[in-house]
């Protein structure tokens, strides 16, 4: 990689950006002016619903006692000592009617507000007066609309107003009675926020705010991206760059980095315009001041801190840089700059969801979240907003590192996007279906290609999912559902491989295997098995199962399954289906195209995606890191077979475990073996053993053992 | 200084299936010289000059650019040619000057070497009185220019010109060929792809005429002309596409 290039790119890109009004729109001004106009919208939303009074038609307001009065002296209003604020008292207005004429008819009632005549009719019954001198009771019914927002809320107003009034009237009858204070108050509810003011104001923000500042990122990224990739071929100028003498990856790289300034500053400018209406919003509360709902709307708006803003811009390089370079990627495909707008439906559809986490109550950061793409860092922002500095600080470098490899991943496939001549001149064709899958079934290779074989976990995916809802209700049992879903992982890729390509043997790798790699596959397993015990405890530590999964998952596997049953159903089964899926198939079409440390790489992180979605996510990290060495093992030997053994033998001690453990205490070695028997942790010695046996063999594997391997290139 | 041997080209599309847009193309080229490529449109010429500039990788076959492989070393070929096509837009954001610039500089040139550099080219091309104007607001001869000024900048051994006139009026037509006349003189390795008769007769020593992605002859055109009893290239060029034509049919109908 030759820096100065990437300079060179970087600061034309930069300077071309800079010198586009639409670009500059988008990432400079309409993020200045897009908050202060939400800010003024708050306020005067505020207001207009402040000015809105509400009328209570009073029914028969001549039969209400002097005191404690219910209305005001001119009877316009209710009793402002019976409200918070003066204020609030003048927002309920009065209208008194006598019970008699049209009004004594409850229809007409009743139709006052369905018209909206009025919000609420209450009527004060004719033996009010009467109950009231003998100390009874008496009911005043209220007439009102549910499904009208403000006659609701009058409705409530009015019964917390005739709450307050009654407690006056039992006051005074307690005073009549010479009773204690106590009396008619037994107790009196005092509640005492614990949030400070900040937290206050920033749980509005906290709700709102991850999800603009990571919109607004994304936006920041996609405008520059499909500019710089899309419109340089519209323009015809991107193969003028192509033919200079910078490295495919030196212009992706240039370019990303100003894709990512772009990105940056987008998100910055919306900090710091969001930062001074909320400051603006929160003097011009202090200077109001009062319970009014227009200040408490503007205190609610108070800004982030400057060192929550400091963090928060910290945590914006690495989203920024995942989003830019997806976006390069994404608009690499892209011929113009139309075409270029209608991927941005797709992208944005994926991350609303996962942004959406951030607005939904109840959700918070945890360690699996924190893995999530976009949704970690939306729910760390949130955190950081709010001055949950706690939780922010815990999760900042579980939050930050993922998602830098993430952004690291997408900036590999941008590169590979531009080292790929049938997505840098693209023509426009023709699509129409029939010719296409004619052609498709007539032009198949030996091997499938990395599309179909992204398809085929795609499909397993699908397809499981929607037949385990079906399984389960079919009442073949836990068993049953488990060896079913196996048949779907296995049947997809067969299928696949049948219809795709000429040679499915050779895809599904079922050739015969030499000895030694068999005996390296059960090798292997035996030896993994100490340190996968010491791995998925360290998984369970960082991952706690939570109570109910582990009870479901206790269910399926122990109940009352007898052994030799176990092993077929845990271990053979899945041992040959998964195989098949994963090294067979999938291995087969990534290795096209691709460097084989690649593609092995990218069918373990598929095969831990696998556990992901159909078992346990804490189950991605053992499978990847084993998918990894099984594929090494596929593509070393040629063949399923050794990869099948080494599945079958791990999962067959997995399954085992308590039986090893019993075993050996029968025999009196369990101390010998053992450090904590009751969860299979092995002494320190076994694991260095089982680490230098693991290691040796996978360096066997890989620099020794290339023989099969070359001999079928 | 160009050799060519055997390429083949095929793309894939999504109605027709694999595609072969070269087949078994061979060509040699010498400093000094300018090599003609001369066919209709689709014929084959771009697929086998963007092979050249490393942009496309050959599906078979070999090409060497100054020495140097396109598929094993496409960054030292592309540091060795200066290319030019309908594909090379001058950017729309950008000035004479800075463009030519961001294309030296991107060539490795050192700051005061390219200043000299462009300095001399500028003046070749006489386009000092446009050095400050954007891409956006260039007239198709003022772009034409800049890509000839992009184009030799670094001062390559080896230009390629694809249709450099195409989409030209009369006078810049002429003065683009000049310039291509001088470059020759000045010894380069030139590549000239063209479907115009006149403008293969008036630059090449030698000739390739290319249709349905083969070449159907090349040679130095009074040898071509003999060989094939015509009287111009105009004639020689239909006959040629006659032929080819007669033959696919045929071919077609065989089996």
């Amino acid at each position: 990689m030759n820096w100065s290039n990437v300079l060179l790119i970087f600061r034309r890109e930069g300077m071309d950006q800079l010198r586009d009004r639409r670009t500059l729109f988008m990432v400079v001004v309409f993020p200045i002016l897009l908050y202060p106009i939400i800010g003024a919208g708050v306020l005067q939303f505020a207001a207009a619903l402040q000015e809105k009074p509400r009328v209570v038609v009073v029914v028969g307001a001549d039969r209400l006692p002097e005191a404690p009065a219910l209305l005001a002296a001119d009877g316009s209003t209710f009793n402002p000592k019976l409200f918070d604020s003066p204020a609030e008292a003048a927002r309920l207005t009065v209208e008194t009617r006598p019970d008699a004429g049209e009004w004594a008819a409850p229809e007409r009632r009743e139709q006052a507000v369905r018209d909206g005549e009025a919000s609420a009719v209450m009527i004060v019954p004719a033996d009010l007066p009467e109950q009231f001198a003998a100390k009874g009771d008496v009911a005043i019914p209220i007439h009102y609309k549910s499904v009208d927002e403000t006659s609701q809320v009058t409705y409530l107003r009015l019964r917390e107003v005739l709450d307050r009034w009654k407690s006056g009237i039992v006051e005074q009858r307690r005073k009549e009675d010479k009773l204690p204070e106590g009396y008619a108050r037994p107790i009196e509810v005092r509640g005492l926020d614990a949030a400070t003011s900040q937290e206050i104001g920033g749980s509005v923000w906290g709700r709102i705010f991850p999800f603009l500042l990571v919109i607004m990122s994304l936006t920041g990224a996609f405008y520059p991206a499909v500019d710089m990739c899309a419109g340089e071929k519209e323009r015809g100028t991107m193969e003028t760059l192509l033919i200079s003498p910078a490295g495919r990856a030196e212009i992706v790289v240039g370019k990303f980095l100003a894709v990512l300034a772009a990105s940056v500053t987008t998100a910055v400018l919306n900090l710091v315009s969001m930062g001074v209406t909320g400051l603006q919003l929160a003097r011009r509360a202090a200077f109001v001041g009062g319970g009014d709902p227009t200040s408490q709307a503007a205190a609610a708006l108070a800004p982030p801190t400057l060192q929550s803003a400091l963090w928060m811009i910290v945590l914006l390089v690495p989203l920024a840089a995942f989003f830019s370079a997806i976006c390069l990627a994404v608009a690499a495909m892209a011929r113009s700059m139309k075409e270029g707008q209608y991927y941005m439906t797709p992208l944005y559809l994926i991350c609303l969801p996962l942004i959406f986490m951030t607005m939904a109550p109840g959700i918070e950061l945890n360690a699996f979240y924190s893995l999530v793409p976009v949704t970690g860092v939306a729910l760390l922002l949130r955190a950081l907003i709010v001055g949950d500095y706690h939780t922010a600080f815990r999760f900042f470098v579980p939050v930050l590192l993922p998602t830098v490899v993430y952004a690291w991943l997408a900036l590999r496939w941008a590169v590979e996007q531009f080292n790929d001549e049938r997505v840098l001149f693209r023509e426009s064709e023709r699509f129409s279906l029939v010719p296409w899958l004619r052609r498709v079934a007539r032009e198949r290779g030996s091997r499938p290609s990395s599309p179909q074989a992204v398809l085929c976990f795609a499909l397993i995916i699908t397809a499981s999912w929607l037949f385990a809802q079906v399984l389960l209700t079919t009442g073949l049992g836990g068993l049953g559902v488990v060896v079913a879903g196996q048949g779907i992982i296995l049947l997809v890729p067969l299928a696949m491989a049948f219809l795709l390509t000429t040679d499915p043997m050779g895809t599904l790798r079922l050739r015969r295997a030499a000895g030694r790699y068999l005996a390296i596959g059960a090798a292997a397993a035996v030896a993994v098995k100490p340190l996968s015990a010491e791995f998925e405890r360290l998984v369970q530590w960082a991952f706690p199962l939570s109570d109910a999964t582990k009870s479901v998952f206790e269910s399926l596997l122990q109940g009352e399954t007898p052994w030799p049953l176990a092993i077929v159903v845990f271990a053979l089964v899945p041992a040959i289906c998964e195989e098949a899926a994963f090294r067979g198939f999938v291995l087969s079409g990534l290795q096209a195209g691709r460097r084989t440390r690649s593609a092995i790489v990218l069918s373990a992180l598929l095969f831990g995606l696998l556990h992901v979605f159909l078992s346990l996510f804490q189950q991605f990290f053992n499978a990847a890191i084993l998918g990894v060495f099984i594929g090494l093992l596929a593509v070393r030997s040629r063949s399923l077979w050794p990869g099948v053994v080494f599945h079958a033998v791990n999962n067959g001690l997995a399954v085992s475990t308590e039986a090893l453990i019993e075993l050996s205490r029968r025999a009196g070695v369990v101390g010998w073996v053992y450090r904590d028997a009751e969860r299979g942790l092995y002494h320190v010695p076994w694991i260095v053993a089982a680490a230098v046996v693991a290691g040796a063999l996978v360096l066997r594997l890989w620099k020794f053992d290339r023989g099969a391997g070359r001999a079928g290139a | 200084m160009i050799l060519v041997e055997h390429l083949r080209k095929s793309f894939h599309d999504a109605r027709r299936g694999w595609v072969e847009a070269v087949r078994d193309v061979s060509f040699e080229c010498r400093p000094g010289e300018i090599f003609g490529l001369l066919g209709p449109n689709g014929a084959g010429k771009t697929t086998t000059l963007r092979t050249l500039s490393t942009v496309l990788k050959p599906t078979s076959g070999r090409a060497m650019v100054a020495g140097r492989d396109v598929v094993l070393e496409p960054e030292e070929v592309r540091r060795r040619i200066g290319f030019m096509s309908a594909g090379t837009g001058v950017y729309d954001r950008m000035t004479a000057w800075e463009l030519v610039e961001y294309f030296g500089r991107l060539h490795g040139m050192p700051r005061d070497v390219l200043r000299a550099r462009m300095e001399t080219v500028f003046d070749w091309l006489r386009m000092d009185d446009f050095r400050d104007v954007l891409g956006s607001k260039m007239s198709t001869g003022m772009k034409q220019k800049v890509s000839i000024a992009r184009t030799v900048v670094h001062d390559p051994p080896v230009l390629i010109f694809d249709e450099p006139t195409s989409g030209l009026d009369v006078l810049v037509q002429r003065s683009v060929l000049d310039k291509i006349l001088e470059l020759r003189d000045m010894g380069k390795t030139i590549v000239f792809s063209t479907h115009s008769m006149s403008e293969v007769e008036r630059l090449c020593a030698r000739v390739a005429i290319i249709y349905r992605g083969e070449l159907q002859a090349q040679g130095p055109i009074p040898e071509l002309l003999a060989a094939h009893d015509q009287p111009n290239v105009e004639e020689l060029f239909f006959a040629l596409v006659e032929k080819a034509d007669a033959e696919c049919q045929s071919a077609e109908a065989a089996p």
